[in-house]
This record gives C-alpha cells, sequence and structure tokens, in this order.
C-alpha cells in the first residue's frame, strides 16, 4: 500500500522547483513582485493534502529557503509556517470557495506574510522605503488560479495523496 | 500548539544566528547546496546570453574586436607611463622612508547570482572558502570597488555591495585627501557622504578613493564620483551625492583582492629592517678596511644596535 497510493516525491519535487524559480534570474523590472513561489506551492498542497504537508515541511522548506538567500536562519521558516498556519485554519472554507475568493482570501494571507518579513527585515537593519513590499503578495494572489491548476493536474495524474 | 513551537523555534534560530557565532559552520556546510541551485536558476539566462552568442554576426564580432584593440592601445600607453611613475613613487617613498607600496594579489571571480530580494544589494561569487576566500575581503571590478565578502561557504561566497543600505566605506577625495565616509542608499547608481562640513572643499566631479582608515579595504582605489553637492542652509552637513565608478550592476567578472595581513606599523618595521640590514651590507662591502667606522655610534645606544 504505502508504495502505491502516496507519492509524496511529487510534493518535494514542486516544492524544491519553487525553491528554484524563487532564486532565479529576472528582469530588473519584475524583481520587485517576484512571486512568492514558495508560499504559492506550499499552500496548495496544504490545502490539498492537509494531512501530509503541514507546518512541519513549512519550516523544512524555510529553513533550506533562508540558506539559498543568505538570510537570517529562521526567518522564511518562520513566514512559511506563519502562511501555513493560516491556511490550515482555513482550509476547510478555502476549499468550498470559487477561485477568484480564494485568491481574495490568499491576498490577504500574503500580505499579512510579508508585513511580517518587513518587520524581521526592519529588524536587522534594511528597510524597504515604500509600499512595494505588498507587490509580491499581489503578484502572487493574481498567479494562484494558473498554480492551482497546474498542481491539480499534477495531483490528479499521479494521485498523491 | 505546533505553530507556537516552531515560532519559538525560528526565533531562536534567529537570534543565535544574529548574535552569535555558534551556527556558522553549520550554514557554511548548508552553503553547499547554493551554487547547483544559483546555477539551474540562471541557466535561462545562459541559454539566451550563449544564443544571442551564435546569432551575433561577423560585423559585429569585428567591431567589437576593433573596439576592444582601440581600448588595449589606449592602456598600454597609460601602462608605459605607470612604469615609470611607479618608479618615481618608490624612490619618493624610500626617501620619505616609509613602507614600500606593494602589488596586491588578487583572484578573478564570476557572477552567479544575486539576491533574489530587490531591497538588499548582494550578490553570489563563484570564489569560496576553497579558493582562500576571507570574511571581509574586498572585491573590484575593472573600474573600482565593488563591495565585501560577508558570508563565506565552501565553494562560494556572498558579497555585499558598496550601495546596500547597511553599507558604509571610508573614502578620501583624490583632489586634496578630504576624508569623509560614503554610505550606501539602496539606489545601485547613489553612494552619500555622511557629515561632510558646508564649507568642505568638495565639488563635481572629484573623485573619491578608499582611504584604507577602516583597515578592512585597501587604500587607493577608485570608489564614486561626486555627482552633487547641495549647500542648504536648513541642513546642518552639506548633502554629497556620488555615483559608484564600478558597474555594481552590470560587472560579470570581479577581481578578489588579498591584502598583507599585517598592520600598517608591523610593516613599517619589517621594512626599516630589511632596510637597515641592506645598508649594513652595503657598508661593510665598501669599507671592509674599516669597519670601526660604524662603531662611535654602538655604545650610544647598544641594545638598538644589537637589533
Amino acid at each position: 500500500m504505502a508504495a502505491r497510493s502516496s507519492n509524496i516525491w511529487v510534493v518535494w519535487l514542486t516544492l524544491a522547483v519553487a525553491l528554484l524559480l524563487s532564486v532565479s534570474s529576472m528582469p530588473k523590472f519584475m524583481e520587485l513582485g517576484r512571486p512568492l513561489w514558495l508560499a504559492l506551492f506550499l499552500t496548495y498542497w496544504v490545502l490539498a493534502v492537509p494531512h501530509r504537508v503541514g507546518m512541519t515541511t513549512a519550516w523544512v522548506i524555510g529553513l533550506l529557503a533562508d540558506v539559498l538567500n543568505g538570510t537570517l536562519l529562521g526567518q522564511n521558516a518562520l513566514i512559511l509556517t506563519l502562511i501555513t498556519f493560516l491556511v490550515l485554519t482555513l482550509h476547510q472554507r478555502l476549499r468550498m470557495f470559487p477561485m477568484w475568493q480564494q485568491s481574495t482570501v490568499l491576498l490577504v494571507v500574503f500580505g499579512l506574510a510579508q508585513l511580517v518579513q518587513l518587520w524581521l527585515n526592519a529588524l536587522t537593519g534594511s528597510r524597504p522605503p515604500t509600499l512595494t513590499f505588498v507587490l509580491p503578495a499581489l503578484v502572487s494572489a493574481l498567479l494562484w488560479p494558473w498554480v492551482c491548476t497546474l498542481l491539480r493536474g499534477l495531483h490528479q495524474r499521479l494521485g498523491v495523496n | 500548539m505546533r505553530l507556537l513551537v516552531f515560532t519559538v523555534l525560528s526565533a531562536a534560530l534567529m537570534v543565535v544566528d544574529a548574535r552569535f557565532t555558534l551556527l556558522h559552520p553549520l550554514r557554511a556546510q548548508l552553503g553547499l547546496i547554493v551554487e547547483p541551485v544559483y546555477w539551474v536558476g540562471r541557466l535561462p539566462v545562459r541559454v539566451w546570453e550563449s544564443a544571442t552568442q551564435e546569432l551575433s554576426t561577423r560585423n559585429e564580432l569585428a567591431a567589437e574586436n576593433e573596439k576592444l584593440k582601440a581600448e588595449q592601445l589606449m592602456m598600454q600607453r597609460r601602462l608605459q607611463k605607470l612604469a615609470a611613475l611607479t618608479e618615481q613613487n618608490v624612490r619618493l617613498r624610500e626617501l620619505l622612508n616609509s613602507a614600500a607600496l606593494v602589488d596586491d594579489d588578487v583572484l578573478a571571480t564570476e557572477l552567479i547570482g544575486i539576491d533574489p530580494n530587490p531591497f538588499t544589494h548582494r550578490i553570489l561569487i563563484d570564489k569560496g572558502e576553497k579558493d582562500g576566500v576571507v570574511l571581509g575581503q574586498p572585491v573590484l571590478d575593472a573600474r573600482g570597488l565593488m563591495g565585501q565578502v560577508v558570508e563565506v561557504m565552501p565553494y562560494t561566497s556572498r558579497v555585499l555591495l558598496l550601495t546596500d543600505t547597511t553599507h558604509s566605506i571610508p573614502v578620501q577625495v583624490n583632489r586634496n585627501g578630504l576624508r569623509a565616509i560614503a554610505s550606501g542608499t539602496g539606489n545601485p547608481e547613489r553612494l552619500e557622504l555622511r557629515h561632510v562640513a558646508d564649507t568642505a572643499d568638495i565639488k563635481e566631479g572629484d573623485l573619491l578613493v578608499s582611504s584604507g582608515l577602516g583597515q578592512r579595504f585597501p587604500a587607493g582605489y577608485p570608489v564614486a564620483m561626486v555627482s552633487e553637492v547641495i549647500h542648504d542652509s536648513g541642513q546642518p552637513f552639506a548633502i554629497v551625492r556620488a555615483v559608484p565608478t564600478a558597474t555594481l550592476n552590470r560587472s560579470r567578472y570581479m577581481l578578489l583582492v588579498f591584502t598583507d595581513p599585517r598592520t600598517p606599523e608591523q610593516r613599517a618595521t619589517e621594512s626599516a629592517q630589511a632596510q637597515e640590514a641592506l645598508d649594513r651590507e652595503i657598508l661593510q662591502q665598501a669599507q671592509p678596511e674599516q669597519p670601526a667606522a660604524p662603531a662611535p655610534a654602538a655604545p650610544a645606544n647598544p641594545p638598538e644596535a644589537a637589533q
């Protein structure tokens, strides 16, 4: 049964892709609105298989992201854990919502996460000057329907549960 | 419940990472995964660059070749002058009895990644601990200082650029030696000089070079060009803005500078000792039959003569 049923490696593979996307180079003007790939992918898997992907996964992936980005160890881990917690709390309702409503809720969740990110950055000395820190949250919320559709295709075809 | 545990754990990790050096070895080892990930992350850029290179026409290549040849000629002309100037500089320094200016050792390195956070100016380079890179090492490009190494991993390291908001560098106006501190502004094309008096002799177009006073950057490398000086009577200090001479957001190849680890005092005493030994040798060669000539000075100050 264990060999057939849980294709959990798919989850890790997609999260690895998200890590890659989060550090890949982008044109200068898009850098300000770089989507929160990790948060997006993680949110999908938390919504789809909450019994497999939880805060532990989020925390471990967050630590890896910290190493890659050279931020303080624990910064991204904390933020991803927070996002996962919020999504887990809301997931019964979120799954019932139509896509645009999910996007709206996620905009608020990601916005909160970016706010925490801003505070942590301010504590370590670097402060972004303007309101642009909410831009990634907005871009991510707009990307959600596409990410969701894509991952759902993978999810159903490979039978992750 | 689990949220609480992980939050506390993350907070503890952050504090330990920021305040103590306990986690640094662990970080360095985890850094091993950084290079392959950034390599794959930059793959699209690499493919695009090689594709454009393949498709560039013969004419373009010829034009570029022409340009490089002209540039080389100009550089060589300057180099000829430089040889004479270096010679003169060494002679003058000997006259002044100060430590000789030694050429710094450098190591070429390539950019492999840029920090995804647009509010920090940090880059990743392809040399690390295994190549002898150390924390705080200065990094240059062809036109001037770029920044310093802030994190060393086995095969890669992270460089904080001059224009990051958390970075400052002691500089000097090349024209008159006026000292100042240039701080980053978060804008890749701008540095600001802190606490420059309104009456200070500084004007547009002045070249700022590193002064070496912070004991971190070697002295005499170009840092920035003053672009505007604003005298505002409402402000306690003049507002001085400068443009970095290094192309911070375009350079692909950089140089890591290995400076002399000795302090200036050690360097001075060592070169003075070497000079004394040389003098004594010359003296002995010149007057082999009169070894008593320097003797009168010896009794006056025996311990120093023994050294």
